[in-house]
């Protein structure tokens, strides 16, 4: 056991490190660099400068040191936590950015997981459970349909019943529990839907397992059944795409939270990508990166305890 | 990051005019759009003013390269809108007519040479955080602007308005002296703006960069800048001691009526316009045009839709006309302006009210000319011109001559109705107008890698100077862009009228400069105006005392809720 945790741990570590390495490579190798955008925005090109104009500028964003340098510079201040300065805003440190963004971002993301949990474990479950089979089989196709329509035709759509029509809620901000209705909701349908889909299927191949005609066949309800022997047993598959559907969440906030308009770290990465603020990106890709690895990792630790035939299977194998 | 502490600010504009600079001309509210004209549109009903109340304004996406509030550094023209309203300027000008008033200024003259320019200060002015706004705070803001060029590089957007300024200082404490070592009719105008607004020098010890966040920051306006939270809000608060500047433009000469005014960002424009609609927000105020349909929707609310052109260079495109490049042949380049129909461009894109552009600057451009009989479609004018010049039609429908097709590369961020539509009426008479878009990358070098044949830009001030950024080398913000534009005997003599109309101090010698200027540009085929750029905002039917400036911003003094 003790080996196994170490292994996922050392891979994580692998994973970071790579997706930071990653990201820099890609960053580093367009060939337009931050003080071209900045003054290009200003409708200036850098042939207005002087080249002592242009190279004190440079010096500013240590973007006069070598590649090398800049990609060992930035690794080990990333190690000790410091992700730089923001270039596009005004060199407020990113780690201040992100740390009045994150709170934004969490409770969306939060919100979004619930209402994942809810809506796509409680379709899956009413789909496998109904006997009558047009309800089936509508039910059983519905998470197609949601995974299918565009996040933001989803939210324009509730903003335009919700907020104009009804007047119920917010369409834009981030302040109080109202506002985080629809943006949790947009994008809750996908990764619900994503959810649903696996569960719907997993939840059938249990149903033809003999456990499940033995428990029947020992008196105890359908609902019993579903509820205590088939859902523990299906939602391991589940639980494996746990970590994809994390990942859509952050994705999504990059578009959500721009048609809300929510100052959170999606609506901060658009923005930074665009003004290729590239100490930004960078700590936003590390973020997301590391979330996504922990939450795999914490599921490839769970798994053992959830099921003991894989911790079972694994000292086995080690033996 | 993002604060700032509150303030007051005071001043705008005032009476009593001494030299008046007159801006030609004409300055036409025709320019603006259907609805609207300069100075209020919405103003004057509604009966008497109430005081108090929050406005709620919606900007697009706050600037994803530079956020910044300092009103010299700021080409923004969002936050140019915020800073008139916290920052009053040394003089005022006149949405209709151009002319220059006195704001913190009563009056100023300007020395025969055309180096020294001397402001007489209004008595009694503070700045929000009580310290005094005097000869003395002038000089050390002209010295701020200076230091801030050195600092930022020469990137600060200031760096246009003070050229040839050498110096400032207090000749007394209600008069301040500008020097400079060429002259600069164009200075006069300068002082009107919000890049040249005068705030508390003290905020000069602070960096650039913390002055674009806001710290430091205190103006002397009717309201203060509360605080900038980039990407998400500034908001302005009313000043808490009395405001004593008004400027000689504005009716209300007191405090403003609004306690709070709230700027946001919103990126999706339905969203912007149903929360106008709904009520959530007071007024709309997209970058781009709002769109024939939303204005029905905005309408059909009640609200209304204000407009007014941006004053400048109109958006306008300028070709690779260096050796060897099909635009370099003059017949092809006055083939173009007879093939593009900039009325059907206007309607199409911007819908059946909006104005068409009308030469190299839009119409509220102070010393504008009207180009528009010049710019007339005329389509076989065109192919008359081409046949003439050897460009003959192939099998494919598109000209060649001696092998060489007559291929036009148009850079495009992404692909636009616009562009398409160029292209469309260019075909038509045979011309190939190929759009290539864009990488990131390539948007920041395919100007100096010359990887062009016509390019487009613009430039946002009230002033015909502002096209010196874009068509004079020696200031232009893109060297190669001027100096592909037009062969060097043409720079030249474009250089020689700017002279003309910069260095004299006699107005109607700068108008007849800037005539010809306007003449010899589309004469020459210098120019591709495309269309009039238009500030449209979405008011709601409780918002009163709308008004815009000379610079189509946005003007709080008189503005009341009800």
């Amino acid at each position: 056991m003790g080996r196994y945790v170490l292994g996922r741990v050392v891979q994580a570590v692998a994973v970071l490190w790579a997706a930071f390495t990653v990201t820099f490579a890609i960053l580093y190798l367009l060939p337009s660099d931050p003080v071209q955008l900045q003054l290009g925005a200003a409708g200036m090109d850098t042939d207005k400068l002087t080249p002592q104009q242009l190279n004190a500028f440079e010096a500013k964003y240590g973007l006069d040191e070598s590649l090398p340098r800049q990609y060992v510079d930035h690794l080990v201040a990333a190690l000790h936590g410091d992700f730089g300065s923001s270039i596009a805003q005004q060199g407020t440190p990113v780690t201040d950015l992100l740390t009045q963004r994150i709170g934004v971002t969490l409770q969306l993301t939060v919100a979004a997981a619930v209402l994942t949990v809810l809506i796509g474990g409680g379709l899956a479950f009413v789909a496998t459970f109904v006997e009558w089979r047009p309800l089936r089989t509508f039910l059983t196709r519905l998470p197609a349909v949601g995974a299918s329509f565009p996040q933001f035709f989803i939210a324009l759509f509730l903003i335009q019943f919700l907020s104009f029509k009804l007047g119920w809620l917010p369409a834009t901000g981030s302040v109080g529990l109202k506002s985080l209705v629809m943006p949790a909701l947009t994008i809750s349908v996908l990764t619900s839907s994503v959810l649903a889909q696996v569960l719907i299927k997993s939840f059938d191949e249990t149903l033809q397992q003999s456990f499940v005609v033995t428990a029947r066949a020992k008196g105890l309800s359908r609902g019993a059944v579903h509820l205590k022997h088939c859902l523990r047993n299906a939602a391991l598959p589940a639980m494996t795409i746990l970590g994809v559907i994390v990942g859509l969440t952050v994705t999504s906030s990059i578009v959500v939270e721009t048609i809300f308009t929510r100052q959170g770290i999606g609506q901060l990465a658009q923005q930074s990508v665009l003004s290729q603020d590239v100490p930004v990106v960078l700590a936003i890709v590390t973020l997301a990166a590391a979330v996504f690895v922990t939450v795999n990792l914490v599921v490839d630790l769970l798994y053992p305890l959830l099921d003991p035939r894989i911790a079972h299977v694994r000292k086995v194998a080690h033996a | 990051m993002t604060t700032i502490r509150r303030p007051g600010r005071p001043t705008r504009r005032r009476t009593t005019s001494a030299l008046a600079l007159a801006a030609a001309g004409v300055l036409l509210l025709a320019g603006c759009g259907g609805d609207s004209d300069a100075s209020g549109g919405s103003g004057g009903d509604g009966g008497e003013p109430v005081k108090g109340g929050t406005l709620n304004v919606s900007f697009f996406p706050d600037n994803p390269t530079f956020k910044c509030v300092d009103p010299f550094q700021v080409y923004w023209i969002e936050h140019r809108t915020v800073i008139r309203n916290w920052a009053d300027s040394l003089t005022d000008q006149d949405p209709e007519t151009g002319e220059i008033k006195p704001w913190l200024a009563e009056s100023w003259e300007v020395s025969d040479d055309g180096l020294t320019y001397t402001f007489h200060l209004k008595d009694g002015v503070t700045f929000s955080n009580g310290e005094p706004l005097d000869a003395q705070a002038v000089a050390d803001n002209a010295q701020g602007w200076i230091d801030t060029v050195k600092a930022t590089n020469g990137a600060a957007y200031g760096a246009s308005y003070i050229l040839g300024l050498q110096s400032a200082k207090a000749v007394d404490p209600a008069t301040v002296e500008f020097d400079f070592t060429t002259p600069n009719s164009s200075f006069l105008q300068a002082s009107s703006t919000t890049n040249l607004a005068i705030i508390d020098p003290t905020a000069y010890a602070e960096t650039p960069e913390d002055r674009c966040l806001g710290k430091g920051l205190f103006g002397s306006g009717a309201f203060t800048l509360d605080h900038y939270t980039p990407d998400k809000e500034v908001v302005l608060k009313k000043r808490d001691t009395p405001y004593t500047s008004a400027s000689s433009l504005v009716d209300n000469q007191g405090d403003a009526y609004l306690d709070e005014v709230k700027f946001d960002y919103v990126a999706e424009d339905s969203v912007r316009v149903g929360n106008l609609t709904s009520g959530v927000i007071d007024i709309a105020w997209p970058r781009n045009p709002i769109t024939p349909e939303d204005q029905e929707v905005i309408k059909a609310s009640g609200a209304t839709v204000e407009s007014r052109s941006l004053p400048g260079v109109s958006y306008t495109q300028f070709a690779n006309a260096s050796a060897g490049r099909v635009l370099s042949d003059p017949a092809v380049r006055h083939a173009i302006l007879k093939a593009t129909d900039v009325k059907t461009y206007a309607e199409t894109i911007f819908g059946p009210d909006y104005p068409v552009v009308a030469g190299p600057f839009d119409a509220t451009t102070p010393y504008f000319k009207d180009e528009s009989d010049k710019l007339a479609y005329d389509p076989d004018g065109a192919e008359q011109l081409l046949d003439d010049a050897g460009w003959k039609v192939g099998d494919d429908g598109y000209r060649s001559k001696d092998g060489q097709a007559l291929k036009i590369v148009l850079p495009v961020t992404q692909f636009s109705a616009g562009p398409e539509l160029l292209q469309d009426q260019l075909k038509q008479v045979g011309i190939n107008l190929e759009l290539h878009t864009l990488t990131t990358a390539e948007q920041s070098t395919y100007l100096t890698a010359g990887d062009y044949d016509l390019t487009q830009t613009y430039f946002t001030r009230a002033d015909p100077g502002a096209l010196q950024f874009i068509l004079n080398p020696d200031l232009s913000n893109s060297k190669a862009l001027a100096n592909n534009a037009a062969s060097p005997e043409q720079i030249a003599r474009i250089k020689e009228l700017f002279a003309q109309a910069v260095q004299s101090t006699d107005d109607d010698q700068t108008a007849q400069a800037y005539a010809d200027l306007q003449d010899y540009l589309v004469d020459e085929a210098i120019v591709f105006p495309i269309f009039e750029r238009v500030q449209t905002a979405g008011v709601s039917a409780g918002v009163h005392g709308f008004a815009f400036t000379s610079e189509s911003f946005l003007r709080l003094n008189d503005l009341w809720k009800s």
